[in-house]
């Protein structure tokens, strides 16, 4: 598998769905030097299935993480996939960024297409207060379950109350 | 007649003394036989990216150093890569030889501890005891080079925080003489012994398919016979020059099964393929530079200036390290870092393991995937049974409260000092 065969198979099945499609490079090795090829490009949610299913049908599919961060109106989700592991530099690493406002921070879960995708999927539920439609099982992970305070949202109005608390805590018995 | 409930709910941990760290199992057993489990991690979380996104990059290094004990090289060599491309630094090319170095010691340490502990978990102590004194040697090979055990602070931005020395050099190769001279005698005692075939061949089974769709990593995945391994699929560093190949029980000769004996298969070779890449890497190390940019306070400046993302991987000792990273330029802490940890991503294989094992056989499932919670957790909380949050000062304070409704007791039953007499 190689990047090009990657993002020309997201490009015939998104067409111009698939933003800003880009190919980034970077170089390793010393005696044998060789640049490494990555993925990127930005989608919206009601492509993410049809993303996930194409990169599925390319060659064996990996989750390795869904990154999120708190653009404000916005939450922006990164998904870190891998495409084609078990041959020799054959590996390509996919990121398709997604936006939802957090008016409606629902996104369609992925996990029935790669099962392994549920962990790294609650985990954003309770971090960043993502809903997944679909998700086999939606209960906090790392969180304990009444924890309504979501951590990365910068946003979040009990979050320094919540950290503010702990770091007087530990001043003054540290 | 009433129908008498055949499935029942066996709890283990948070804290159990199967358990080397904390993780709650609820197993839903009918007689011996496990039909069900429900896993819930959390107990170690620290909050350690969030923290990270308040400090700045150096900082943040140590940081990524203390996510694990084990794997504490593995967490720096992914973010050094990951901010290495956000902010467009090199790495002199013996740097990269020296990171590889330091992780393959740390896979060959880790992988004998793991064997201890499932040796310790089959009741087969005094194998525990002669793989844990033979990873001593390993373990002075990482003091003598980067003067710790644990924590080795090698990696920083831009290249390594310390050279090996000339006279370093034969102190490795003896290292790597001593346990080429030793790997028969573990394979025996490991994969040759009745007893351990007799607990570990055919227990936890874990299929490639299981493994595929479930995005399993590391020897976990291997085992199950995917040839999935970063140092061979997707080249970093200097590994793509040695042609790593990941490693299954096929490389054994024997045919994949998937279970625990096959994790010990791979494991076991795993240690020897370190061995032949910590030696080529000593052949090939080229003289030089060992970092682009010497002096941290100029560092700290260039990664203030940079603005970008990048993704850094590392395979460690249980599997794929990933960190993610977004920088803001006059921002010294990123906006974004995420961290991935191997057992994050095998935390769902032990669904299928556990299905229709005794329950006489968690604990070494359990250890089989070779589970690190302190790097998958990273939030600092404790819960009770009552779902309730439970905070340290709390804790504290209900137990001040205990000393002083229990003082009185203590101070009437409490010895008289002994007059010596002499005084001082």
């Amino acid at each position: 598998m190689n990047a090009q065969a990657v993002l020309t198979a997201l490009k015939e099945a998104l067409g111009d769905r698939l933003r800003a499609p880009e190919i980034r490079t970077r170089s390793v090795g010393v005696k044998s030097p060789r640049t490494i090829e990555e993925v990127w490009g930005a989608i919206d949610r009601d492509v993410l299935l049809q993303a996930a299913r194409t990169l599925k049908d390319l060659g064996p599919l990996h989750v390795s993480i869904i990154s999120g961060a708190d653009c404000g109106e916005e939450i922006e989700l990164l998904y870190h996939f891998t495409v084609g592991f078990g041959t020799e530099g054959g590996e390509v690493l996919v990121t398709l960024k997604l936006s939802v406002p957090k008016t409606d921070p629902v996104v369609p879960s992925i996990c029935g297409i790669i099962p392994g995708a549920q962990t790294t999927e609650r985990e954003k539920i309770e971090f960043l207060g993502i809903e997944f439609s679909g998700i086999p099982d939606s209960r906090h992970l790392f969180l304990p379950e009444d924890m309504e305070v979501h951590p990365w949202r910068v946003d979040e109005p009990e979050l320094e109350k919540f950290v503010k608390r702990a770091v007087k805590w530990e001043e003054r018995n540290a | 007649m009433r129908e008498l409930e055949k499935t029942f709910e066996v709890p283990i941990g948070p804290v159990h003394p199967a358990l080397k760290e904390p993780i709650r199992f609820t197993f839903q057993v009918e007689g011996e036989r496990i039909v069900g489990v429900d896993v819930k991690p959390g107990f170690a979380h620290r909050g350690i990216e969030f923290m990270g996104m308040e400090r700045n990059l150096i900082q943040v290094l140590y940081l990524a150093e203390r996510i694990c004990g084990i794997c504490s090289i593995s967490h720096p060599i992914a973010l050094t890569q990951a901010v290495e491309v956000a902010a467009g630094i090199e790495v002199p090319p013996r740097a990269q030889y020296i990171r590889v170095i330091v992780s393959e010691l740390e896979r060959i340490h880790s992988h004998l501890l793991w064997a201890g502990v499932a040796a310790h978990e089959l009741g087969f102590d005094t194998l525990l005891h002669l793989t844990w004194k033979v990873r001593e040697r390993v373990m002075d090979i990482l003091e003598e080079l980067t003067g710790n055990r644990v924590d080795y602070a090698i990696p920083i931005f831009g290249g390594v925080r310390r050279d090996i020395a000339p006279e370093q050099y034969p102190k490795i190769q003896e290292m790597l003489r001593y346990y080429r001279g030793l790997f028969e005698e573990l394979a025996e005692r490991f994969l040759r012994d009745a007893s351990v075939e007799a607990r570990t061949r055919d227990v936890g089974v874990f299929t490639p398919e299981e493994a595929e769709a479930l995005c399993a990593v590391g020897p976990t995945a291997r085992a199950s016979g995917l040839r999935k391994d970063i140092r061979q699929d997707w080249p970093y560093l200097v590994y793509g020059d040695f042609g790593v190949k990941a490693i299954t029980p096929e490389d054994y000769g024997t045919e994949v099964r998937g279970d625990v004996y096959d994790r010990i298969i791979v494991r076991l070779l795993e240690v020897a393929q370190s061995m032949d890449i910590i030696e080529r890497c000593l052949e090939d190390m080229p003289e030089g530079e060992i970092t682009s940019i010497p002096k941290v306070p100029a560092l700290l400046a260039q990664l203030k200036k940079a603005e970008g993302e990048g993704i850094g991987r590392h395979e460690a000792p249980r599997g794929e390290v990933i960190h993610y990273i977004r920088l803001e330029a006059d921002k010294e802490a990123p906006v974004v870092w995420k961290v991935k940890a191997p057992t994050y991503s095998n935390l769902m294989s032990w669904v299928p393991m556990f299905r229709d094992q005794e329950i006489a056989d968690i604990p070494i499932i359990a250890a089989s995937i070779d589970p690190c919670m302190c790097c998958m957790d990273r939030v600092h909380l404790v819960r009770n049974g009552r779902d309730e949050l439970v905070w340290k000062e709390e804790l504290l304070a209900l137990s001040r409260e205990k000393t002083e409704r229990i003082r009185s007791r203590v101070t009437r039953y409490a010895s008289r000092v002994v007059d010596h007499g002499g005084g001082i």
